[in-house]
């Protein structure tokens, strides 16, 4: 099967195209870029998962190996209420992100979910000091009439480390 | 001013810091009859005080280098660079760890350029020479111009580091062939070592997911911050949140700091938190109480009551002196500390788990664990910030006109442990000891300290 032919490929009653899914990872960061956490909390279906695996990752499960990052959908809000907070002090002031977003490919589909990856590359500065995180989502996307949910987001990183002052405090 | 931090980042030297004299005895002021504690701030900023620490600390005293199971298999490597020297930690061909500098005897090539992987030898890429992991030079291309017999190759085996010494699966090495015998070193905290160690019935081990992350800030600021309990309830106030609304109720009662000697450092933490197969909260699920009460009867069957309550019922937080952090709370952590400049520190942090746990307990475990430790967790940023936030900040009074504001106050607490009671976490008793001892280690032979010290502040150097 080519990857156009999956690209055409139904799920449940509707086609799922790239420009779909290219427009709910755009609009994904431009939430996050404004540092909109309640809205992009609603791009998670109820039970979604977050996960940002550690550099060394080969494709481990959740029960495997350690993680930067393997929230439940209670540490999803438990997150998001967290950065809202003045309190949150690694992200008080907000750092200043800026996302881009491409190599967009809609990979495979089941019953009711998508699977896509696309490239990321997020500039982030603060504090005078300027990080590149640079890697690859594969998300596991659920498909309804009204649009495109996130069941499992996973950012996968390609930089070898977390430089000095590159944490990851914001969401990525 | 020159920006410290950013100097020794960008790789430049660090522009020159007049250091009083004596180093680290006089950038650490204790007064017993004003029952005040204060560190230089040069101790965090300056080139050569790191410098000396690089040579007097990391050149002469045990270091945590990984743990056993890193490396479970003949074979089996790591590379990890350790007090600045680039080393391979692997198992040979016979089972037998060994620890070598990473670096060719022939010209002094990076031999293994891989993280982690397995292999009988290890070759150089340079001229092709053919180490095997239990070091002895294997074969080198055109030998006949070399010296004929054995002595050659003998002379040129790769280079071991002087000392290895493990306990309870915990690997350390020095660089310095005279240090004492690894327990010596360890002293009381070999036994909070064994009781994170038998937490397991068929022992613990660490996991592949390894956290590698930089700080801007220097590396005593992490041990200060590990052994400071005073920060918990208002650097972590969104966490402490998380806990209270998850049915849980953080408090800072009942918390206890030791001094175990030697740099060493301990918090004894009860209702900090729950612990997986051992204290219960809410977060942790219905399935996991009742686990919990299975759990505590195996320890208590294997080790005894006595035992199993010393180790399920408190979290620990221990230091070793210099880079080891072993955090047994909601679940276990091992964190490596690497200083790279005087504001720049590698971190590495493994986690820790029950050989043999049931899978869904073992990913309750990570889940639990990652949620609040690691630069993606949601405690650790706000530790990092406060590393990176002091190590900005003491530039401001670098060479201040009144001397008097560039020091550190760490006197929380002095009251209490002059009186001889058991210091509180929320004091400031672990940082002290800590910098005691590294007073003693960078600079000459302490003196006394201003006012009558208590004996055991003294003893514990």
């Amino acid at each position: 099967m080519t990857v156009d032919e999956v690209k055409e490929s139904s799920v449940g009653s509707r086609i799922v195209r790239r420009a779909e899914v290219e427009e709910f990872l755009y609009r994904e960061a431009l939430l996050l870029d404004e540092w909109r956490l309640d809205e992009w909390l609603t791009l998670f279906e109820e039970g979604g998962r977050f996960e940002v695996p550690t550099t060394d990752w080969t494709g481990w499960d959740a029960a495997s190996g350690g993680a930067f990052v393997t929230d439940d959908y209670d540490l999803i809000k438990a997150r998001v209420k967290r950065l809202k907070s003045r309190k949150a002090h690694a992200e008080n002031p907000h750092s200043r992100t800026h996302r881009m977003i491409s190599n967009v490919v809609v990979l495979e589909q089941g019953d009711e979910t998508v699977w896509i990856t696309a490239n990321f590359l997020i500039h982030r500065y603060r504090d005078g000091g300027a990080f590149t995180y640079v890697g690859r989502y594969e998300h596991v996307l659920l498909v309804s009439d009204e649009g495109l949910r996130f069941r499992v987001r996973r950012a996968v990183l390609v930089n070898e480390a977390m430089e000095p002052g590159a944490r990851l405090s914001f969401i990525l | 001013m020159t920006n410290h931090t950013q100097g020794a980042l960008a790789g430049a030297p660090a522009s020159p810091e007049p250091v009083p004299a004596g180093l680290g005895n006089a950038l650490v002021e204790e007064d017993w009859d004003a029952l005040t504690f204060r560190v230089h701030r040069s101790a965090y900023r300056s080139q050569s005080v790191f410098d000396r620490e690089k040579e007097e600390i990391w050149g002469h005293t045990w270091l945590y280098l990984g743990h056993e199971t890193e490396v479970p298999n003949p074979g089996d490597f790591k590379t990890r660079t350790l007090g600045g020297r680039p080393l391979i930690f692997c198992r040979d061909a016979a089972g037998e760890i060994q620890v070598f500098l990473n670096a060719c005897t022939h010209r002094g090539t990076i031999l293994c350029r891989h993280n982690e992987g397995n292999t009988k030898f290890f070759q150089c890429f340079y001229h092709a020479w053919v180490f095997s992991n239990s070091g002895e030079l294997a074969a080198l291309p055109g030998d006949d111009a070399y010296p004929a017999g054995e002595e050659f190759r003998a002379a040129m085996r790769l280079r071991t580091v002087p000392r290895v010494q493990s306990h309870e699966g915990f690997v350390f090495i020095a660089f310095d062939p005279d240090v004492p015998d690894l327990l010596t070193h360890l002293g009381q905290a070999a036994h909070y070592m064994s009781l994170t160690a038998n937490i397991g019935p068929q022992g613990m081990q660490t996991l592949p997911g390894v956290q590698l992350y930089s700080v801007k800030g220097n590396w005593k600021l992490a041990v200060e911050n590990a052994m400071d309990g005073y920060h918990f309830a208002p650097t972590h106030n969104t966490f402490v949140g998380y806990l209270r609304e998850s049915g849980f109720a953080v408090t800072d009662d009942d918390q206890y700091a030791y001094d175990l000697g030697s740099g060493h450092g301990l918090l004894v933490l009860t209702g900090h938190n729950g612990r997986i197969g051992m204290v219960w909260e809410p977060r942790f699920g219905e399935a996991e109480k009742a686990r919990t009460v299975e759990k505590r009867q195996e320890m208590v069957d294997r080790l005894g009551a006595e035992r199993a309550a010393e180790i399920a019922d408190a979290s620990r937080i221990l230091y070793v002196f210099p880079n080891l952090l072993l955090f047994d709370l909601e679940a276990l952590t091992i964190r490596q500390l690497e200083p790279v400049g005087p504001g720049h520190t590698d971190v590495r942090a493994w986690q820790f788990v029950e050989v043999g746990e049931p899978q869904e307990v073992r990913e309750l475990r990570i889940r639990t664990m990652v949620s609040f430790v690691g630069p993606g967790g949601l405690a650790t940023p706000d530790d990092i910030e406060a590393y990176e936030a002091v190590q900005r900040g003491i530039e401001a009074t670098a060479n201040a006109a009144d001397p008097r504001h560039d020091w550190s106050d760490m006197s929380r607490g002095m009251g209490n442990e002059k009186a001889g009671n058991q210091g509180r976490s929320i004091d400031e008793g672990a940082m002290r000891s800590f910098w005691r001892h590294w007073a003693d280690r960078v600079g000459d032979p302490a003196g006394p300290a201003t006012g009558a010290e208590p004996d055991a502040a003294a003893e514990r150097r």
